[in-house]
């Protein structure tokens, strides 16, 4: 993998380190650092934010956001519209920057690399972290191009048949497009269309995954194959996804931020302590339906 | 099913949960009065009367489950559907146990061991179910707590009365007795033993109860199992 503008630690090193890992200052964020250690106590941190805002012109859409995100995990982000949980996973791969009116303050970390650095090139950094959105969208082109676009992109030609291949088959959609490889990728069905993007991201070799409600324009039977999707990609990758849809977030997630009204985000933890037993009275009252 | 009905489904619950349990107590009452006082007529009310417990159980399982299925509780509202769930199971239980003692009052022609209180450990059962639903009620955790408590007393008067029928037919002379005497003491004592074995149950029944509502209210399981 290149790392071009971003420099990635040793990985043994790194694991060394993790327990060093600068906690937030209690009780400076939302989350207190209890929160932090205990979400992040069986994993090493792939990307953390330290006191993050982001200001859309005038409006704070969030606020003084602290998080680790594990390796190798699902982690959901949930919460009301407008809270500020797509802003975050935007920042993540600095896809904020395409908004003028976007500022951001505090520290955004990808393997300990602030990517708000002047050295990083958003379009390197892209590259280590794909992006699956809510509507597919697949070029319009063969199924095989749309897959194999990235290598090309980046002069990754060699065994191109193999990694192709390779993509659509952890994307779950090899079988079912194996002997139609030539055909246009917007003639598949939605389902198909949203794995062949998801295909398309882990051609690449990319580190982790962000997904901006990816099933929540499809069929039950096409987030279900989405969501085993999601499960199986986790041995690889970091998945992070926004998602609208509570249950699908404690089906398929390891670990939940519930973002509240104001860019605040409330609670991190086990999914399974946030859907059982949350700490804050907001978070239940709001997974409970009681406020929205 | 918008969500403000849900919660007052969710309260509905609730107040048909503990309406289960008014209906078990009664008839639990009505066992042991019909025990005390050898009332056929009243044994077979009980016994009769195990057909409702059972059609409520059967609705709020339904309940559960519907609201499991068509609002996808969560927190709070899970746990408190979880437990309700469980609870109901040990009502309807009770309500069996309680159809146990209108059976023995049918079967009984006389006391025996009359040393052996089985009105005073009726007395305690119906007190302990009746605390732990107000614990379910009142959301009150050290209520739960007394509850688990007050069984191992429980236990003890039973294998205390259990022991003293045991060590007294050993020592009876049996040889002394026809062969009709002799059947129908084993009868009786087989009767009396299965009466406390049920109350014991009907203890415990009491305490996952309890050990239900500590679940739901705090999220802890120490009392489960």
């Amino acid at each position: 993998m290149s790392n071009e503008n971003m420099t990635a630690p040793n990985p043994e090193t790194e694991a060394e380190n993790d327990d060093d890992a600068v906690s937030p200052t209690p009780g400076s964020g939302a989350v207190d650092a209890g929160d932090l250690e205990t979400a992040t106590a069986s994993s090493r941190t792939v990307i953390e934010s330290r006191d993050l805002d982001v200001y859309y012109g005038e409006t704070q859409a969030l606020d003084d956001v602290s998080i680790r995100i594990p390796e190798k995990q699902v982690t959901a982000m949930i919460g009301p519209s407008g809270c500020g949980k797509s802003t975050f996973l935007r920042c993540i791969n600095r896809m904020n920057d395409l908004i003028d009116a976007a500022r951001i303050e505090g520290d955004l970390l990808f393997q300990d690399k602030n990517v708000y650095d002047d050295d990083v090139d958003p379009v390197a950094l892209r590259r280590r972290i794909g992006m699956v959105f809510q509507q597919p969208n697949p070029f319009p082109k063969s199924i095989y191009d749309n897959v194999a676009y990235g290598l090309r992109l980046q002069n990754k030609t060699e065994n191109l048949d193999e990694k192709v291949e390779q993509a659509l088959k952890g994307a779950a959609l090899w079988d079912e497009v194996k002997d139609q490889l030539d055909e246009s990728g917007l003639d598949l069905s939605g389902g198909q269309q949203q794995r062949l993007c998801i295909a398309r991201a882990i051609a690449v070799d990319p580190e982790v995954i962000l997904m901006d409600e990816p099933a929540s324009a499809l069929d039950p039977v096409a987030t279900s194959q989405i969501e085993d999707l999601i499960d199986e990609l986790a041995e690889d990758y970091t998945v992070v996804i926004v998602t609208h849809n509570m249950q699908q977030a404690a089906r398929i997630s390891d670990k939940t931020a519930v973002f509240l009204t104001g860019g605040e985000l409330v609670e991190f933890d086990d999914t399974q302590k946030i859907f059982e037993n949350p700490e804050h009275q907001r978070v239940e009252d709001y997974i409970t339906g009681k406020f929205g | 099913m918008p969500r403000k009905d849900y919660q007052q489904q969710l309260t509905e619950l609730r107040e048909n949960v503990l309406y289960m349990s008014e209906v078990v107590m009664e008839r639990l009452r009505m066992g042991l009065d019909a025990l005390e006082q050898k009332d056929d007529e009243l044994a077979w009310e009980v016994i009769e009367g195990d057909d409702e417990v059972n059609e409520l159980y059967l609705e709020l399982e339904q309940e559960c489950i519907n609201l499991l299925a068509l609002q996808q509780p969560v927190a709070s509202d899970l746990r408190t559907i979880a437990a309700s769930f469980k609870i109901i199971t040990d009502l309807e239980r009770i309500g069996d146990l309680a159809t146990n003692l209108g059976d023995y009052s049918l079967q009984a022609d006389q006391d025996v061991f009359p040393e052996v209180d089985i009105q005073e450990l009726g007395s305690l059962t119906l007190d302990m179910i009746e605390d732990a639903m107000m614990a379910y009620d009142e959301e009150d955790t050290d209520g739960c707590y007394e509850i688990a408590e007050r069984d191992d007393d429980l236990d003890a008067r039973c294998e205390r009365a259990s022991e003293l029928v045991v060590r007294d037919l050993i020592e009876t002379e049996l040889e002394e007795n026809t062969e009709e005497e002799v059947e129908t003491l084993l009868q009786d004592v087989s009767r009396l033993l299965l009466t406390v074995r049920d109350l014991e149950r009907i203890g415990d029944h009491a305490v996952n109860i309890a050990a239900r509502t500590l679940y739901m209210v705090e999220n802890d399981d120490e009392l489960i199992y």
